[in-house]
């Protein structure tokens, strides 16, 4: 008995859509079963820094740019909450399937590093933007959020996001033990978070201070959405954009060599 | 055909039982000690990265409040806010270490291990709950000492600080041990962790005086016993306490009986850990 000799599938385009958007459905679905910590376990960190920092106020504690105290640190709030989620929607995964060895079935797969980059980074920046609009929209419950520049939020919450998913990315390479993704959140990621003009503005320090802050890339995060969010920045939008799609341009591009290379992935 | 010499039969005397006193000194010091190297062993991830985490929030903290004049009585809120941090710190170490040592010993199958060796139950809660109170302990001396070098801290009443530190690590301890024992998956540690003890610990006074609140949630902050906690270790290095000190220790002393009860009714029925 003779088979027919089986037939080459042929992808229609230069990109294996389907692949990558099976891909990106099982991120972003292993996002969604873990929703109960992901997105309500960040929802009520994210109300209690409010409401600590609400009670801790009490209205005395000078005057704030951009008017309130509560309306000042909002913004803040939102991108914390968006960047630590994005950073470990996508190193989490990719750590488990490396140590369960499931890293194999998407090496076998027609899929181009480029496309594996992808798959992995765009659905935890997904789940990033969706766990960071559940924020947004929690806090607003409590604080008068005007929002004048709806655009320009969406624009710095999705490179946000896609920058620390990138990040989380190239540390789950890296990581060859859960040790080193609580290393990196722990010295790297709540570091740069939180002392990005997160929750204070940046002209309460000194200016040395002020100029270590402005070489963190978090701040434009941080300011950008403040401007979209309570229509106050300290810097230009522009600027801001700039330097944040110029670094997750930069981080793609290491992620995806390292992919080509193997890194970690391929023996 | 060479003959192979027979082996002459060795007559062994029987194995001794090996005698136990009324406390198992052996069984329960090994007991701690592989509590305590289990943490020891990633130190960075377990003492130092909640130091350094205290650190940045003292530092945020300050930064977005410290100006203007912000001050519970004369106390610059630097002050204030340090020794509720490090109580923080310890609050939330010493219950990871119990809750995630008995779980996953739970869903790899080595806590067998520990139930089978000659320990009574009062052992073994003793080894769980002393390993905890030790990381707890040893996660608050090193959030201090860094935060001295940023912050004065002064001592006012060292025996309490003592008193409530230790009360502290214990109590958190006992209930790792009991969210331990209780949860299935790592899921229900992280939902306890994210819904239970970090409100509780956050919405305690840490971060502001609780004689700020509206009256109604000045009596729902009374409620919580992580505010007696963070009250009295306070009282410690400031002098000065928004709760009674008394009533706070009588609070603490009772909770944590209470907590000692039910880890060893836990313990004695073998809820969830024996079949």
């Amino acid at each position: 008995m003779s088979l027919p000799v089986p037939r080459v599938r042929r992808f229609p385009s230069a990109i294996n859509g389907r692949g990558l958007w099976t891909l990106f459905l099982r991120g972003f679905t292993r996002f969604l079963r873990f929703a109960v910590e992901g997105i309500g376990g960040t929802l009520v960190s994210a109300l209690l820094f409010l409401a600590v920092f609400v009670f801790a106020w009490a209205g005395d504690s000078g005057p704030v740019p951009g008017g309130s105290f509560p309306a000042f640190v909002a913004p803040g709030i939102v991108a914390f909450s968006l960047t630590l989620n994005a950073y470990g929607n996508a190193a989490f995964p990719l750590i488990f399937d490396k140590l369960e060895g499931m890293i194999g079935d998407m090496l076998m797969a027609p899929l181009t590093p480029g496309e594996l980059v992808a798959g992995y980074v765009l659905s935890a920046a997904a789940g990033g933007l969706v766990t960071g609009a559940a924020v947004l929209a929690a806090l607003s419950l409590f604080v008068v959020l005007p929002i004048p520049d709806p655009l320009l939020l969406l624009a710095y919450a999705v490179l946000g996001s896609l920058l620390f998913a990138l990040m989380g990315f190239i540390t789950g390479l890296w990581a060859e033990k859960w040790d080193r993704y609580s290393a990196v959140e722990t010295f790297l990621i709540l570091p740069l978070g939180l002392l990005s003009g997160t929750f204070f503005a940046i002209e309460t320090l000194p200016p040395l201070g002020q100029q270590i802050i402005q070489a963190n890339p978090v701040f434009y995060l941080v300011d950008g959405l403040r401007g979209a969010v309570i229509g106050y920045s300290d810097t230009s939008p522009g600027l801001g954009l700039t330097v944040l799609a110029g670094l997750t341009s930069l981080f793609w591009l290491i992620a995806w060599r390292l992919v080509v290379r193997g890194y970690k992935i391929k023996s | 055909m060479t003959e192979l010499p027979r082996p002459t039969a060795v007559t062994l005397p029987p194995p001794r039982p090996r005698p136990i006193g009324a406390v198992n000194w052996v069984g329960l010091w090994t007991l701690y000690l592989k509590e305590v190297k289990r943490f020891v062993n990633v130190l960075t991830q377990t003492v130092l990265a909640p130091m350094v985490t205290m650190l940045l929030f003292l530092a945020v903290f300050t930064l977005a409040l410290g100006r203007g004049n912000l001050k519970f009585g004369d106390i610059p809120y630097a002050e204030f806010l340090a020794p509720g941090l490090i109580m923080m710190a310890m609050l939330q170490n010493a219950f990871a270490n119990t809750s995630s040592s008995i779980l996953i010993s739970k869903i790899q199958g080595n806590i067998v291990d520990v139930l089978m060796p000659p320990l009574s139950t009062v052992e073994l809660a003793l080894g769980f709950a002393l390993g905890g109170l030790t990381r707890g302990l040893l996660v608050g001396v090193t959030t201090a000492l860094a935060m001295a070098i940023f912050v004065p801290l002064s001592l006012h009443n060292f025996g309490l600080v003592v008193y409530y530190g230790t009360a502290a690590a214990l109590m958190l301890s006992l209930l790792g041990m009991i969210g331990g024992i209780w949860a299935e998956k790592f899921d229900h540690i992280a939902a306890l962790t994210n819904f239970v003890i970090v409100p509780l610990s956050f919405l305690s006074g840490t971060f502001y005086s609780v004689a700020r609140l509206p009256e109604n949630w000045q009596f729902v902050a009374h409620l919580n016993p992580f505010f007696y906690l963070i009250d009295g270790f306070r009282y410690g290095f400031l002098g000065r306490n928004d709760g009674d000190l008394l009533t706070g220790m009588a609070v603490v002393a009772g909770v944590n009986a209470l907590l000692i009860a039910l880890v060893w009714f836990m313990l004695s029925r073998g809820y969830k850990l024996k079949p």
